[in-house]
């Protein structure tokens, strides 16, 4: 039986190549993502751990917020002289490292990374754990000399005796470059400038007597933890934090770690589309291949072997092409994290390949899922092969699966479609947050299922009306391949399948995404009224420099400001939320359409009021007129009066749940040194917008980090944000494509085989090789255009659903992107003209005689 | 010997009409040593309007002889002309039309294309063509194979012997110049067999047609006007106006001559190959 199955397994190893192509893509993209994230911790790890001091002692961040307020939290350098006295320290000193900067060339191009990573400017204090060296010109000396990162110098073209202006928060200041400074561990992307310390101090933080952080180094025998707790001791630890060198790179790991998961979890859904589509690719393989060898299997019952011997034989073929996929996607695995790797040194993050990880977990994990998946899929077919009948050896070779009937598959589709349905009504009609998004994720999985056993049943209704030109089109040619793709539901309904999961998500996220956009298109339309605003494209906060400039630009009339600070409130209903706070100069209503629920903008701005939204403040107990505790980061705290109550769509986008807002006055009072993060800009009387404009662009044009934007522009800024989950999503749908083609081919490479005969024959009464190679790429597209419909049919509903549950949050607007629809459906006829290519190819040079003559 | 073999080469016909021709038609298979001779310079000439069944035992050479005529086999030599048509040398986009416009087809099974209804099966030779079938023939041909009530059936719906008449009415459709039926009883019973025969007779004598027909079953060639017999890949004998019992006698003789290895000395009116016949072809 062994013998059996091996030479079954390798007589059709043709057939099993494109299975095994599924099952080496997703295992592939598993032992990818696991290699890349292990190599790129292990090296942080070391990096950070090498280059830590033994105690770090930094301001404590009691808030975390998605928006910064700009404000740069420091520690006194007073504190050196009172840790330098405990006893253990071998050496303390200040030290200054600054993200939020912007540092310019002569013609103003930041020199900054253009892939998100950080420009930072610190002071330049050598010991052995620094991660740079200097490796030409000299240290810095005195305010007006600067070093800069090799990495940086090299890619923006700067070299010594360059000039650079530094945009700092206390105002901008030009440094001639002096030196080179080289990584002597892996350069994480982030672009470097180095100061003397003292400078660092002032021109960075806008005082000689504070430092971001103060190192510490452990005289002799004192362990690090041992020195956290005496400098704790000295210091106290309610107002400081302290972290040991291991602790530092474990947060900085973790900080680093953000942005590793992102890449992990995206790969991880490469992986997860691929195994999802891969195993539609293995059922309908092992199905059809099973069919074809009715016979034989039928056979090999006669000769005596019993059920369980049939079905095993089956089952090891699929853990062989497991362990073979499982092999070839490990190797593949490799080449993609070494892929992956080079990339981020195109992005400046210079991993080494030659210190790649492979930990154990993950060849486990490459085979676990190649095996098992191989294995899952080959499942029913396996139990299908056990039920020849010994008698098939005997009967004419009958396809098998064609003529069973549907009924179970309709019951199951039913019931598993019903609760679907019930699941995603009752995230429409949900009215919190929380539970529409649950019932909205299970109503997306049970309605995929129902579709995918249901499938089969869709074949016949919807190809007669999908192919139905076809045979007044295509005359015969067209009636023979509308109908060999209803030949068998079965499986014209699995390879429909795979491209329809890839379309659905597509469909839904694109209904959802356009949903947003026009409901942020509505919102800003509603109640911008400015003329500019003026911001960056990640509404980062930049220094009053750039406020003032703007204030003194010609022609520019009414400037309101716009800052943010982290929060914590303290509700009525014992709750405790925290969240991101805006505060706005008191001519907001020149600039914005607010509507109030209850008070005005001039009571919401007045000093200690408070306004939030209405909705939000309802579920809390708020009303106008309830005083709130309210935490500002570095310890501050005050209470306040709520005073107004907004009734805005869309009052909590971006992560400032509550849509809490007071007066500049209130953030500038409690905390101080924030940075403003937009300005909205009214012409003044007398100047046209178009001269403003062009004002403000030539007063901006030395800050490359603000931009100044109109109407038009601010919604394509917040369309280009939205795009950007679209490309990744459409990325995914990239791969589902590519796996779903393979399906395709698969199928249509399989039933030409199993329709020898019938190709023969066509040839013979005259059928050219070219309408032959037409009537298959007609069946493939009906068969692919059928996966889109049923797809985008799928994902319209789920994309009504999200934004259903988006309304919930304020975006009421529902937007169906008609054209995208569209391009998808003509995109799959294209695809199933491609997946078509081969197989007809194959079917046309077929021996018509040979053919005929076929078993 | 009869004289008249001298002018009458065998298989080479007096009448006027000369539906397909061959001359010198020589298939090898294989090369070298071990090369198969399938067709051994074999001349011919198909009468038009006549019924020929061609005979002979397995591995004579009969099924490859109509492939070569009906385009769907090359040649190692020789030629072959369909009407004025020299077929040998087209390519396969003309062999193809020309399958397609001008010969009929009936195999022994799987003749017809199972997601086709009998209607669309018999006139698929036309739509692939383009072309509009002719209505009234087609309903004579409809009527005359019983068909009428059956056009709306798919081939599993239909008996063997229905399948057979559906495939004889599509070979003769679009009215071609020529039908080649391979084996076309071979899988039915004799009642259904007898009827398919009375068609393809009916095709000749009532609406004019001109048929080949490859069979090994001696009742099935004596429907035929003319039969010829294939031994080793030569035309060894041909017998006008047929019956089953002539027919058997003369395939008996290829067994005997098999079983005696003998050269000569047959009688009849047949003509006995002067050349041995191999034993070891089939």
């Amino acid at each position: 039986m062994l013998k059996a199955t091996l030479r079954s397994f390798l007589a059709h190893k043709g057939r099993l190549l494109l299975s095994a192509l599924a099952v080496v893509l997703s295992v592939a993209f598993v032992a990818g993502s696991l290699i890349f994230s292990d190599t790129v911790t292990r090296t942080f790890d070391r990096l950070f751990a090498s280059t830590s001091a033994d105690v770090t002692v930094t301001p404590k961040e009691d808030l975390d917020s998605q928006i910064p307020s700009g404000a740069i939290a420091t520690v006194p350098t007073s504190l050196v002289a009172r840790i330098d006295k405990v006893d253990g320290v071998a050496l303390a000193r200040p030290d200054v490292a600054v993200e939020n900067i912007t540092v310019v060339d002569s013609e103003n191009e930041s020199v900054g990374p253009t892939t998100g990573a950080p420009t930072i400017a610190g002071d330049w204090y050598v010991t052995e754990r620094s991660p740079v060296e200097l490796t030409s010109g000299h240290a810095p000396r005195g305010p007006d000399e600067a070093l800069l990162d090799a990495d940086t110098a090299d890619k923006k073209h700067v070299g010594i005796g360059d000039t650079l202006t530094v945009i700092a928060q206390p105002g901008s200041f030009k440094v001639k470059i002096v030196g080179i400074a080289t990584f002597r561990t892996t350069n994480p992307g982030a672009a470097l400038v180095f100061l003397d310390p003292a400078v660092a101090r002032t021109k960075l933080l806008g005082k000689a007597d504070v430092a971001t952080s103060i190192q510490v180094d452990a005289a002799k025998g004192v362990s690090d933890e041992q020195l956290k707790q005496r400098v704790a001791a000295a210091i106290g630890s309610g107002t400081y934090e302290l972290e040991t060198a291991d602790e530092q790179a474990e947060t900085a790991a973790a900080q680093l770690g953000g942005f590793l998961d992102v890449i992990k979890y995206v790969m991880l859904g490469f992986a997860g589309i691929a195994v999802l589509v891969g195993v539609f690719l293995i059922v309908n393989t092992f199905s059809m291949l099973i069919a074809q060898r009715t016979r034989e299997l039928g056979l090999l019952r006669a000769l005596g072997a019993d059920r369980r011997q049939v079905r095993r034989s089956v089952l090891l073929e699929a853990t062989l092409l497991g362990l073979v996929g499982s092999t070839l996607g490990l190797a593949a695995g490799i080449g993609l994290a070494i892929g992956l790797i080079e990339l981020m040194g195109l992005l400046g993050m210079n991993l080494k390949t030659a210190e790649m990880v492979i930990g154990w977990p993950t060849p486990v994990a490459a085979y676990v899922v190649g095996v098992g998946v191989t294995f899952v899929a080959a499942y029913l077919p396996a139990r299908r092969a056990a039920g020849v009948s010994p008698m098939a050896a005997l009967a004419d070779a009958e396809i098998a699966g064609v003529g069973r009937p549907l009924r179970v598959r309709a019951v199951v589709g039913l019931i598993v479609g019903a609760l679907g349905a019930a699941a995603l009504v009752g995230c429409v009609t949900a009215t919190e947050t929380g539970s529409a998004a649950s019932l909205l994720g299970l109503g997306v999985v049970l309605t995929l299922i129902a579709t995918v056993i249901a499938g089969p049943l869709l074949v016949r209704p919807v190809i007669r009306v999908l192919g139905g030109f076809f045979p007044a089109v295509f005359g015969s040619i067209g009636r023979m391949s509308q109908r060999n793709a209803l030949r068998n539901p079965r499986r014209t309904g699995a390879t429909a399948a795979a491209l329809m999961v890839g379309l659905a998500l597509v469909g839904g996220m694109s209904v959802a995404s356009a949903s947003m956009s026009k409901s942020f298109d509505d919102q800003i339309d509603k109640t911008l009224g400015a003329d500019f605003v003026v911001q960056n494209a990640n509404f980062l906060p930049f220094p009053q420099e750039i406020t003032e400039k703007v204030q003194d630009t010609e022609g520019a009339g009414l400037v309101v400001r716009q800052r943010f600070t982290p929060v914590a409130v303290r509700l009525p209903d014992g709750k405790r939320v925290e969240t991101t706070a805006a505060g706005y100069e008191s001519q907001l209503d020149e600039v914005a359409r607010i509507t109030y629920a209850e008070g005005d903008t001039a009571a919401a701005l007045a000093d200690g009021n408070i306004a939030m939204d209405a909705g939000f403040a309802k579920d809390h107990d708020v009303r106008l007129g309830s005083t709130i505790p309210v935490e500002f980061p570095a310890g501050q705290k005050t209470e306040l009066k709520v005073a107004a109550l907004t009734d805005q769509d869309a009052a909590e986008g971006f992560g400032t749940q509550g849509g809490l807002f007071f007066g500049l006055g209130t953030i500038e009072k409690y905390v101080p040194g924030g940075q403003d993060s937009a300005l909205y800009v009214n012409a003044a009387s007398g100047t046209s917008a178009d001269t403003l404009r062009a004002n403000l662009d030539k007063t901006l044009d030395p800050y490359p980090q603000v931009q100044v934007r109109d109407l038009a522009d601010y919604k394509k800024l917040i369309h280009d944000q939205i795009a950007v989950l679209l490309y990744l999503v459409y990325a995914l749908l990239g791969l589902a494509i590519v796996i779903a083609v393979l399906g395709v081919v698969n199928t249509l490479a399989l039933s030409v085989v199993e329709r020898t005969r019938e190709i023969g024959l066509l040839r013979a009464i005259g059928l050219a090789r070219r309408q032959l190679r037409r009537m298959i790429r007609l069946e493939s597209v009906v068969i692919a255009v059928f996966g889109a419909v049923l797809g985008l049919a799928l994902g319209l509903v789920w994309g009504v659903c999200v934004q259903q549950v988006l309304a919930l949050q304020g975006m009421k607007a529902l937007a169906i992107p008609w054209t995208t629809l569209v391009a998808v459906v003509v995109g799959s006829a294209v695809v199933g003209i491609v997946a078509a290519l081969l197989p007809a190819l194959r079917a046309s040079r077929m021996n018509v005689l040979a053919a005929i003559a076929h078993e | 010997m009869s004289t008249a073999a001298a002018e009458h080469a065998l298989g080479r016909t007096d009448a006027e009409g000369i539906a397909a021709r061959a001359r010198g038609l020589t298939k090898a298979y294989g090369s070298g040593e071990t090369t198969v001779l399938a067709l051994d310079s074999v001349d011919v000439d198909i009468a038009r309007g006549r019924f020929t069944a061609v005979m002979g035992p397995s591995g004579s050479g009969k099924s490859t002889l109509m492939h070569c005529l009906a385009g769907l086999d090359t040649v190692s030599a020789g030629q072959v002309w369909l009407g004025d048509t020299e077929i040998t040398g087209l390519k396969d986009r003309e062999l193809t039309q020309l399958r397609r416009d001008r010969i009929g087809f009936m195999f022994q099974s799987f003749n017809l294309i199972p997601t086709l209804n009998a209607a669309e099966n018999i006139t698929l030779p036309m739509d692939i063509a383009g072309k509009k079938a002719d209505e009234k023939w087609l309903n004579q041909v409809i009527d005359q194979l019983g068909l009428r009530d059956r056009l709306k059936h798919r081939p599993a719906q239909l008996s063997g012997g229905q399948q057979q008449r559906v495939a004889c009415a599509r070979a003769l459709a679009s009215r071609p110049e020529l039908i080649f039926a391979d084996e076309p009883t071979g899988n039915l019973d004799s009642r259904a067999g007898l009827e398919v025969l009375g068609f393809l007779r009916d095709a000749v004598d009532e609406l004019g047609q001109t048929v080949v027909m490859v069979t090994h079953d001696p009742g099935a060639a004596a429907h035929a006007d003319l039969v010829l017999f294939l031994g080793d890949g030569r035309i060894v004998d041909e017998m006008a106006r047929p019956t089953a019992e002539a027919v058997l006698e003369r395939m008996k003789r290829f067994d005997t001559i098999r079983g005696t290895v003998e050269g000569d000395g047959a009688t009849g009116q047949g003509i006995v190959p002067d050349q041995g016949i191999a034993l070891d072809k089939d």
